[in-house]
């Protein structure tokens, strides 16, 4: 868990000295892929901490994708600094309650079965859909 | 306007899908948890998304002309018809032209609220110049998408080459019959002391030398020069330039052009222009303060414009070279069409001077060794060329890039005070 962490880190670090925005995914991919390994190795109780550690990976990837943004005189102006401080509180506060809500649903005493299991991966398969909609109508 | 999506918009679809899929392989729920957030920044940031409409207005403030280094203050007004929160401003300028002010800008636009960027324009070369184009990009609140507009508003900007200060000036040979600073060899009424005779029936009283007079017991008179004019005609060479990166021979020749014209027509000269060229333009020799203008306006229309076409000083009217001008011909002395109109001036009877414009400075002499013995072939011709000029009575002056104008005008005088008119 801790090799795959220091991946994580190491990757982000690179993705950082280098501005290449592939690597700080690979390095987001990694701190999640040691979060799912702790997951697999613990018990089989839903984790109460994920919401935060989901809203707290949020912040570091949008703090990492501030930095690798191409530098623009007039960075001091205070009003953008301001605006785009607050923009990433907001999401990572929306996260955190997204993540709690995904959290309490899994924690709903709701009778397992092959039926669910595919209504969750038409539902993840469905939300990857409108995501790839979304971009293709928005970015033409 | 064009909209693009961001690596981060990739990126977080992709983090998405792994979460979401490592989920159902491995039947964990927090892991849905962890992707979620990044599938609700991009549901969030893709729908609510929406292209801005920026106006702006681009203000020289007034300034339509300027001089060589120089710095000129505009402004850019924005106004967004909502929130844009992340907006770069990029100020396309013209070549010749440099953003003094941080470029690019990145600023917040309010809706409906007008911002004014300030900016500050350093007028590094010579030219007519079109500033005025800028490329806004407007990043969205959630990072995703890039919206890129091209904006134009243009505005015309001449910046004039700066005048070398000059002390003394070329006289011709020859001067008009009105007013002016210069003194010729003719007597007449004037102010500048030519010699003392004896004093003849018809002279003026005013004119008698009392000292001389009392000197020799007999009436001495005073004789001056009078102060004429003269007309000046400044022939630029356009056909060929010798250049480097930022400098070439054209714009050495148009910053002394523009020192002469104005100097000249400071002094109450007449003076007339002539590019000669691959285009040829002239303007009529004239006095006045309009006259700087018009010259100066046609330099700023200078430039090289490829021609293999034979052209010779039949071309040019009579009325652009005056009998009796000095003809300042500004060269590189590159191309055989330009030379060899320089020499008919002179045979047709001109007052001829010619600066070369040096274009050796611009020339490597090469590393090999069949190129420096090129190089030196070539500096010998400059050579050969420039005692054929002197030959025929045309001052020829070398003009390098490390001495000022007014050397390689002193050399000139020098050579003029000794010079006869030649015959050819």
């Amino acid at each position: 868990m801790l090799a795959i962490a220091a991946a994580g880190l190491l990757w982000l670090c690179l993705g950082l000295v280098t501005r290449w925005s592939a690597a700080l995914a690979t390095g987001v991919v990694f701190l999640g892929a040691e979060q799912a390994v702790r997951l697999a190795a613990g018990p089989g109780t839903v984790d109460a901490w994920t919401p935060a550690y989901a809203a707290c990976l949020l912040f570091s990837t949008e703090l990492a994708w501030w930095s690798v943004e191409p530098r623009v005189a007039s960075w001091w102006e205070p009003a953008v600094v301001i605006w785009r401080f607050a923009a990433i509180a907001g999401m990572c506060a929306a996260a955190a309650v997204v993540a709690a809500l995904v959290v309490l649903a899994a924690g709903a005493p709701l009778g397992g079965g092959i039926g669910l299991e595919l209504v969750g991966v038409a539902a993840a398969f469905a939300a990857l859909a409108v995501v790839a909609g979304l971009a293709r109508v928005r970015v033409g | 306007m064009k909209r693009t999506a961001t690596p981060k918009l990739g990126a977080y679809a992709a983090l998405t899908g792994i979460g979401l899929v490592t989920a159902l392989v491995l039947g964990r729920p927090e892991l849905v948890a962890l992707a979620a957030p990044f599938a609700v920044v991009l549901l969030f940031g893709l729908s609510l998304e929406r292209t801005p409409r920026v106006d702006a207005v681009f203000d020289l403030l007034g300034t339509e002309r300027a001089l060589q280094g120089e710095t000129v203050e505009a402004e850019l007004e924005l106004r967004s018809d909502r929130d844009a929160g992340h907006v770069q401003v990029l100020v396309d300028l013209p070549n010749g032209l440099v953003a003094e002010s941080p470029n690019p800008q990145l600023l917040r636009l309010e809706a409906n609220v007008r911002r004014t960027v300030e900016l500050a324009i350093h007028c590094r070369d010579w030219g007519a110049h079109l500033p005025g184009d800028f490329v806004l990009r407007e990043q969205d609140a959630f990072g995703l998408l890039v919206h890129e507009t091209a904006i134009e508003r243009r505005q015309p900007l001449k910046v004039y080459p700066r005048a070398e200060e000059l002390r003394r000036l070329l006289r011709p040979v020859e001067t008009r019959a009105f007013a002016g600073t210069q003194v010729p060899r003719a007597r007449g009424e004037g102010i500048e002391f030519a010699d003392l005779r004896p004093f003849v029936p018809g002279d003026r009283i005013r004119r008698i030398n009392w000292r001389a007079t009392a000197r020799r017991g007999e009436p001495w008179v005073t004789e001056t020069h009078p102060d004429r004019n003269s007309d000046v005609v400044i022939f630029l060479d356009t056909f060929l330039e010798a250049r480097s990166e930022d400098e070439g021979t054209l714009d050495r020749a148009v910053g002394a052009a523009a020192s002469l014209v104005e100097h000249y027509l400071g002094e109450k000269d007449r003076v007339g222009f002539v590019a000669f060229g691959g285009v040829t333009n002239w303007l009529t020799a004239s006095s006045g303060i309009v006259q700087v203008y018009r010259i100066l306006d046609s330099l700023l229309d200078a430039e090289i414009f490829m021609s293999y076409a034979w052209k010779d000083i039949d071309l040019i009217p009579v009325r652009a070279l005056p009998p009796h001008a000095l003809v300042i011909a500004l060269s590189p002395l590159l191309d055989e069409r330009a030379v060899r109109s320089l020499l008919d001036l002179r045979a047709r009877g001109y007052d001829l001077t010619v600066i070369e414009v040096s274009p050796v400075p611009f020339a490597s002499p090469g590393r090999s060794e069949l190129d420096r013995l090129a190089y030196r072939l070539w500096l010998l011709r400059r050579e050969a060329l420039r005692s054929r000029y002197l030959r025929l009575g045309v001052p020829v002056v070398e003009w390098r890039d490390d001495v000022s104008l007014q050397v390689a005008l002193e050399e000139v005088r020098r050579f003029k005070r000794h010079a006869r008119v030649a015959r050819v």
